[in-house]
């Protein structure tokens, strides 16, 4: 009887939703709006010095997880702009077919040098649009909006606050053995 | 000679007709399914899908042609043309009109429920000559599932023969006309019949909730996991011919048949068979498969004693009820 009952309210459920509108929408000629971090691309972008900010550290290559980014440093030269001494970049390539956007490459880079930008939709026609070469990402860092995460902030947030944690259980240490000497005071404490 | 000419001419009609049918249903179980599941169902082969079957035969039949290296050929070529025979040979009898009939048989419901009867040998051919443990498990299965559905089946499509004192099926229509209701009169034996005819009917079928010898998730595919291309689409079609003869059954024993106003009796045949065979695609969409032995348990435990005890009423009716005495 149970099953019987089951099987009524399973046909009802299936009666109710074909006379409702379907969910899927036809994809390539229906697009439903889409959040603007769904994917991502890269860009390289100039320092205030209007130079790449790029030094050609190898940290991004280093942690990438899924080794896609490969750049060839060129040793350290003057710079035309500055005059001082800085490393550059000769080739730069992110492969994104094999990106998993876990954004390690931005967290390690301490000049601010690659970038994450905004993607609803990343699809190309053709593999080779996928590899990012320097002219690509070069390119995005002055057509794209850029998310906003940062080499330099993300690190700092990460950072343990050093100077609190240090003075907090100094301050606990001989406010303890203090509490049960003058029970009084604490609640006198508690309320400034 | 001329009833031989009549019967394949009509024959030839109606058999038309049912494939054609058949072929616009795939589609319309794909939309159906797709609708109920909120999704879209096919809508790119032709406006809003229609050619969609057209599509998926051709494909079906560009497959490789395969027989196992260790079946036996001639059965395993025979079984998808039997069951697609079988399948079609009871809608013979099955009036869609007072007219449009291609053998009036006296004992026509015995012959309907022969030809259903047969479908099962195909089955367990294709099964066995497979060569296959997935195909032969199959076949068992569909061997033990006749078994069970069979009785209930025989035993509801007694009430209506008992109600209207003939094995004749245009004679139970003209009978059920005569009272003018919208299911078999009366209601209390009739309308329990007919639902314990429509789960036998789909255990006949192989549909969902009762598809236990093809059963995917756990066979493969059951009695087809070795077949290929057209043979393949063979079984698939006598599947669906046999779910459409059979609610041309239901319709014409339980519902009336042609029997309806304002409109010609074909409309209202085809109008009542096409509402039963949607009614097995909204089962098949809705319901998980039973387990071969809760399908035995359904048939043996709850179907049969139902079914007798309906038969008792419909033979109470007959004999003491008002008018029904002969």
């Amino acid at each position: 009887m149970g099953y019987f009952l089951d099987s009524l309210r399973a046909m009802r459920t299936t009666l109710v939703t074909a006379f409702r509108k379907p969910t899927t929408v036809e994809f390539p000629a229906v697009v439903r709006p889409r959040g603007e971090r769904y994917r991502v691309s890269f860009a390289l972008p100039d320092d205030e010095n209007g130079e790449l900010a790029c030094i050609g550290c190898l940290a991004c290559e280093r942690i990438c997880p899924s080794l896609v980014i490969k750049m060839t440093p060129t040793g350290k030269k003057e710079s035309p702009v500055t005059g001082k001494k800085r490393q550059y970049v000769d080739t730069f390539v992110l492969d994104l077919s094999a990106c998993i956007g876990c954004e390690l490459c931005i967290q390690v880079c301490n000049s601010d040098a690659i970038r994450m930008t905004r993607e609803p939709e990343v699809p190309v026609f053709s593999r080779e649009e996928l590899v990012l070469d320097l002219a690509r990402l070069r390119a995005n860092s002055h057509a794209k909006t850029m998310s906003a995460g940062k080499g330099s902030e993300l690190q700092e947030r990460q950072e343990p606050p050093k100077a609190e944690k240090k003075t907090a259980p100094k301050a606990d240490a001989p406010a303890a053995p203090a509490a049960p000497a003058a029970p009084a005071e604490p609640a006198a404490g508690e309320g400034t | 000679m001329s009833a031989l000419v009549h019967g394949a001419v009509y024959g030839a009609v109606i058999v038309t007709v049912l494939l054609t049918i058949v072929a616009l249903s795939i589609w319309f179980e794909r939309k159906l399914a797709g609708r109920m599941q909120s999704r879209l169902g096919p809508t790119l082969v032709g406006p809003v899908g229609l050619l969609q079957p057209i599509a998926d035969v051709v494909k079906l039949l560009q497959k490789e042609d395969i027989v196992p290296a260790e079946a036996d050929r001639r059965l395993f070529n025979l079984a998808p043309i039997l069951a697609v025979f079988a399948s079609l040979a009871a809608a013979a009898v099955v009036p869609f009109s007072p007219s449009t009939i291609a053998a009036d048989l006296d004992v026509g419901v015995v012959y309907i429920i022969a030809m259903g009867g047969l479908t099962v040998i195909p089955t367990f051919a294709a099964g066995w000559a497979s060569n296959n443990k997935f195909a032969l498990l199959g076949g068992m299965r569909a061997i033990a599932q006749s078994v069970s559905y069979g009785v209930p089946l025989v035993l509801a499509t007694l009430v209506p023969i008992l109600l209207a004192g003939t094995m004749s099926v245009s004679g139970i229509v003209t009978w059920q006309s005569h009272h003018h209701w919208i299911a078999v009169w009366p209601i209390i034996p009739g309308l329990p019949a007919f639902f314990v005819f429509f789960l036998a009917l789909l255990a006949e079928s192989n549909r969902i909730p009762f598809d236990i010898p093809e059963a995917e998730s756990e066979l493969v595919a059951g009695v087809t996991t070795e077949y290929t291309g057209a043979k393949f689409t063979l079984f698939y079609m006598g599947e669906y011919v046999h779910t459409l003869v059979g609610s041309a059954v239901a319709a014409a024993l339980f519902f009336g048949g042609w029997d309806g106003p304002f409109a010609p009796g074909l409309v209202w045949m085809v109008a009542k068979t096409l509402g039963l065979f949607v009614c097995v695609y909204w089962v098949r969409w809705s319901l998980l498969r039973f387990r071969a032995d809760q399908l035995m348990e359904l048939c043996w435990k709850r179907l049969t004693p139902l079914a007798v005890g309906l038969v008792l009423l419909a033979a109470a009716w007959v004999q003491f009820g008002p008018g029904g005495a002969r």
